[in-house]
């Protein structure tokens, strides 16, 4: 709660930043915190889905789980979206983007379809920000010049991922 | 006076979190009572506005010596002895984001 608030003031007067930054970058990137983020997503959607089919939209119970999950799928999403930003940033290198030149129209799509996840309850909008950000996935461990496997994940919404096949 | 300051980076993890804010105290008296493991927030020459631990405060000199919790951290030798009056204050409270999404 205090957080919240005094990160709202910080998006109106921000506030000095103080650097706890490593001297050297730890070398620690993993797609995968932004594909179980983008998978929940799609979870949030699925769940928002089953409320409104129900017939509990007069009970304070439903405006209490729909705003929860609503709440969950913003923040996942744009959890989603800094974890690309981060491997982007920090990690992706000139001579990678001229082996893979989908990676800055790739990087772009995943933006825009988090924002389009958190602005709708589209589960296509999803379905596309999983499969992009699984796409992102497979060109990352080729990078890292490791072979991938296709699995379902092992929780709903049981979305076909990708993984590092170690 | 009181400051609040948003901590980026993860040199202090697990203790600060990138993301987290901290209420620092910036009255100078308080900095000769700054002991080992209080955090601080300074200014450094080369690597601009930090938050560390403190390992030891030289009372004489005036000096602290500092250093991160990470172990990648800036190291003490590299950051060198902070003086006094590049302290901007001491955290004396932590405001952190939810360690848990649900």
């Amino acid at each position: 709660m205090l957080y919240k608030f005094i990160q709202a003031l910080d998006r109106i007067l921000p506030f000095p930043k103080a650097k706890a930054h490593c001297d050297i970058p730890c070398g620690i990137y993993d797609p995968i915190t932004a594909q179980i983020n983008a998978l929940t997503v799609v979870r949030m959607m699925d769940l928002m889905a089953g409320l409104t089919e129900g017939d509990e939209k007069a009970k304070v119970d439903f405006h209490n789980s729909i705003s929860r999950y609503i709440a969950v799928k913003e923040e996942h999403a744009e959890k989603a979206k800094h974890e690309i930003r981060v491997i982007w940033g920090d990690f992706i290198k000139d001579a990678h983007v001229e082996k893979y030149p989908e990676l800055p129209t790739l990087v772009h799509k995943i933006m825009q379809l988090g924002s389009k996840c958190r602005q709708t309850a589209d589960r296509d909008a999803g379905l596309a920000f999983v499969e992009a950000i699984n796409r992102f996935a497979e060109i990352f461990w080729a990078i890292k010049d490791k072979k991938i496997k296709k699995a379902n994940a092992p929780y709903a919404p049981g979305l076909e991922m990708v993984y590092p096949d170690l | 006076m009181l400051k609040i300051i948003k901590v980026t980076g993860n040199s202090l993890s697990p203790f600060f979190l990138s993301g987290d804010y901290v209420l620092v105290s910036t009255f100078p008296r308080s900095f000769k009572r700054l002991h080992a493991d209080d955090s601080v927030v300074f200014t450094h020459p080369d690597y601009g506005l930090l938050i560390k631990h403190v390992r030891r405060n030289f009372l004489d000199s005036k000096k602290l010596e500092v250093i991160g919790s990470h172990k990648d951290s800036i190291s003490s030798q590299k950051l060198g002895l902070i003086p006094y009056s590049d302290i901007i204050g001491k955290v004396i409270f932590h405001i952190k984001q939810s360690r848990l999404s649900n």
